[in-house]
């Protein structure tokens, strides 16, 4: 035998799985509606017959953008997609724009941790929805792994949506993604956990959601350069348009101190009232701009 | 001809003989365990029959629809013992049937009847067993043995009786039997073997009366709505605790999957509370109609049937609650909040969308604006630094605004002018977040009205929406809302998700 590799026959170099190479997945995948996205899944596509999780880092915030667009091939041949606790009151108008109509959509409020668990389980044993669609806030891998074994029974995809906090634990799902959105009408998604090599760059898959694409002009395409002037208008050409945010909120607090000294808080409006999620970068970025 | 034989154990002989009691069976068992018996089988086939203390059936022509012999006889012996048959024989003849259950005999085996009858002891066949002791003086212990004696003697002895009934066991003469008719309406009883103090160990009683029950649907072609169980308290009991109680369940499309009853009974069961302990059980039918069953075709059905989505749903419906499991139908409205109306999905009436199965159906036409995925119940009012609405941070106005102006002749259920005076009072303090102390509680269902609409007494809203972005709380539809005092506020309605 010569050292060199021959050149296998097409049919035997098909069939021999190469370390490089994606894993194949189950026997049937729905395409997720992103090409660049099918290119990075096993097999091409959402897989069936096992879990995938959704790691975001909060609820609400792109479940339909990302998992939405395979919808619409699940309920061609009238299945159904069933919902285990979404964290808001779904709309159906804005899930028509995915496809899912009246007939396709099932709400099961659930609540308690334990509740979402026996309703997906029992979603995902008698095999009769297309999709499952669950949200987790709590789960332990055990109790994910007894879905898991489950779900290889169920021929449609099962997403679960889980926080991102959650990307550190141990979890049987054989795909687990992480999504971020970006306000530029994108979505970063880093697959953490796939069968195949690991997934290193994040990709960036455009998307508009819930019909948008029809309204949005061009000026609003690019919303991260409009973002909110602070009161700083004489100040704003002193500053470079940068992103070396500490020293450069440091300085602005400093030279807006001695010209609008009367109204230091008006800097800082988070100190005097804060809704929602406290975030401490957007004082830095917002009182840059 | 195939004849299945299921004999029932005799019952044991009642402490205190009650006069007004039914005569007791000749063969010293329990009359309607064997009537219940009869129903049960008269699914697989309309030739039932009673026989001494056995239940003999007639099989040959359903084979093929129970999937083969194999199958059938599989069958029968997984749930015949439910119901209380402690023994099984399959034969030619229903003599024969009989007579191989006694023995423990389950079939021939692949041999001929008379191979197999012929070891067999006498006293297998009743006729034999009247006549065994001098039978058995004379040396003759087997079926065999007494075949083989002269014919005329054994008349003589022994009657035409005998004779009669051996040849009907060997198929050399004809069997005639009064075949059991199914009855009109389903009523079954079971008295339980001990009394039952704790509620869902009455599904181990309630389950032979619903496998009787799928057993009288099966042959009517015909599926329930309902069951209800009615038990009866013991007589020892406390004065309190009257004569019993019962539990319907129904569901809302007419199935007769016995599983399915066990399930829900055993739902319900876990949340019912008995007063006293329980010694009987009865069921009833409710709602009963034909049936469209499945085609037992011989080509795969790759298509999933909807039913099973529809008998999870009503599971899952039996233990959170129906109205947290929902099915949504369009509203004709502009108000975001009154576009969908979230119906529970095990309503009768919604049975027809979603329980005729899997149809490829026309996409519905997607909405010509834009809407989001998710709404906050109810809205939620923002605050305001620089006069812009912040969210996480502060949010970028990209689209709008697009005016939603309407709801006048929405009402408000009319309420007590008391109600009316303490809402007008607390009219200056509209927060979205505020919510009226008389309001119902909280059902996803419908919408909540928040403290100003309760005020005004009807659901007008004039609202100016925009479409914004942040970072961290992604694509939002947000609305300004002219307030009282003149200013505007501003609210968070939906989530592009």
């Amino acid at each position: 035998m010569s050292a060199l590799p021959l050149p296998l026959p097409p049919a035997v170099a098909e069939a021999v799985w190469r370390g490089d190479a994606l894993g194949r997945g189950t026997d049937t995948v729905w395409p997720s509606g992103f090409d660049a996205l099918d290119a990075e899944l096993p097999g091409g596509g959402w897989p069936g017959r096992q879990l995938t999780e959704l790691l975001l880092p909060q609820f609400s915030l792109a479940e339909w953008r990302l998992a939405g667009p395979a919808l619409r091939r699940v309920v061609a041949d009238g299945a159904a997609v069933a919902m285990v606790g979404p964290p808001k009151r779904p709309h159906l108008p804005g899930l028509m724009h995915l496809g899912l109509d009246e007939r396709h959509l099932v709400w099961i409020d659930a609540r308690a941790p334990s509740e979402r668990l026996w309703c997906a389980e029992q979603l995902i044993k008698s095999n009769a929805a297309g999709a499952v669609l669950a949200w987790m806030p709590q789960a332990a891998p055990e109790q994910l792994r007894r879905l898991q074994v489950l779900a290889q029974s169920f021929e449609g995809p099962v997403f679960l949506f889980r926080p991102l906090a959650a990307r550190h634990d141990p979890s049987p799902a054989p795909l687990r993604l992480q999504v971020t959105i970006d306000v530029d009408w994108a979505l970063d998604v880093l697959i953490l956990k796939r069968k195949g090599p690991a997934h290193e760059t994040p990709l960036r898959l455009a998307s508009i959601p819930g019909g948008l694409e029809r309204v949005l002009t061009p000026r609003v395409m690019r919303p991260s350069t409009m973002r909110p002037v602070a009161p700083l208008a004489p100040l704003a050409p002193v500053m470079p348009a940068a992103t070396e945010a500490a020293p450069a909120a440091a300085s602005a607090a400093a030279l807006s101190e001695s010209s609008r000294a009367p109204q230091p808080l008006a800097l800082f409006p988070e100190l005097t009232d804060v809704v929602g999620r406290p975030d401490p970068a957007a004082s830095s970025a917002g009182a840059v701009r | 001809m195939l004849w299945v034989a299921l004999i029932l154990p005799p019952r044991p002989p009642a402490p205190s003989a009650d006069p007004a009691a039914p005569p007791d069976h000749p063969w010293g068992i329990c009359p309607e365990a064997q009537a219940g018996l009869a129903v049960w089988c008269l699914q697989f086939t309309p030739r039932v029959a009673l026989m001494e203390d056995a239940v003999v059936m007639e099989v040959e022509a359903s084979l093929r629809l129970f999937r083969g012999r194999g199958a059938l006889q599989a069958r029968i012996a997984d749930e015949a013992p439910d119901l209380g048959a402690v023994g099984i024989g399959w034969a030619p003849t229903a003599t024969a049937a009989l007579v191989l259950a006694r023995c423990g005999v389950p079939d021939l085996g692949g041999r001929l009847l008379q191979a197999v009858l012929d070891p067999l002891p006498l006293q297998a066949l009743s006729a034999g067993a009247e006549h065994a002791e001098p039978l058995s003086r004379a040396g003759i212990n087997t079926l065999g043995q007494l075949r083989a004696l002269p014919r005329g003697g054994i008349s003589r002895r022994f009657g035409a009786a005998l004779l009669a009934m051996l040849d009907q066991a060997y198929g050399l003469r004809p069997e005639a039997r009064r075949w059991e008719v199914l009855p009109e309406d389903f009523h079954a009883r079971i008295e339980l073997p001990g009394r039952v103090d704790h509620a869902p160990a009455l599904l181990l009683g309630a389950r032979p009366l619903l496998m009787r029950l799928c057993g009288w649907l099966a042959a009517r072609h015909a599926g329930a709505t309902g069951v209800t169980l009615h038990w009866v308290h013991d007589s020892m009991r406390a004065k309190d605790a009257g004569d019993g109680g019962s539990l319907t369940i129904r569901t809302a499309e007419p199935i007769r999957a016995l599983e399915h009853f066990c399930r829900l009974m055993a739902e319900h069961l876990a949340k019912t509370k008995l007063l006293a302990p329980v010694g009987e059980l009865r069921l009833e039918a409710i709602g009963v109609q034909a049936l469209a069953e499945d085609s037992a075709s011989l080509l795969p059905d790759t298509v999933r049937t909807g039913e099973t989505l529809y008998l999870t749903l009503e599971r899952i419906a039996a233990r959170l609650g129906p109205e947290r499991v929902m099915q949504p139908a369009p509203g004709d409205d502009h108000r975001l909040e009154w576009m969908t109306r979230w119906q529970p999905a095990t309503d009768g009436q919604r049975a027809g969308a979603s329980g005729t199965g899997r149809r490829r159906l026309a996409t519905r036409p997607a909405p010509s604006m834009p809407e989001p995925g998710f709404l906050l119940e109810p809205p939620l009012r923002l605050a305001l630094r620089e006069h812009r609405p912040h969210y996480q941070g502060a949010l970028t106005l990209l689209v709008g605004p697009d005016r939603v102006e309407g709801g006048w002749w929405d009402r408000l259920p009319a309420r007590a002018p008391a109600d009316a005076a303490t809402g007008t009072g607390t009219r200056t303090g509209t927060g979205a977040g505020a919510r009226d102390q008389t309001a119902p509680p909280f059902t996803a269902l419908v919408p909540q009205d928040d403290a100003a609409m309760v005020a005004v007494g009807h659901r007008n809203v004039v609202r100016d929406y925009w479409i914004a972005v942040n970072d961290s709380a992604g694509v939002v539809a947000i609305f300004r809302q002219p307030l009282d005092d003149g200013g505007s506020a501003w609210f968070l309605h939906g989530v592009y998700a």
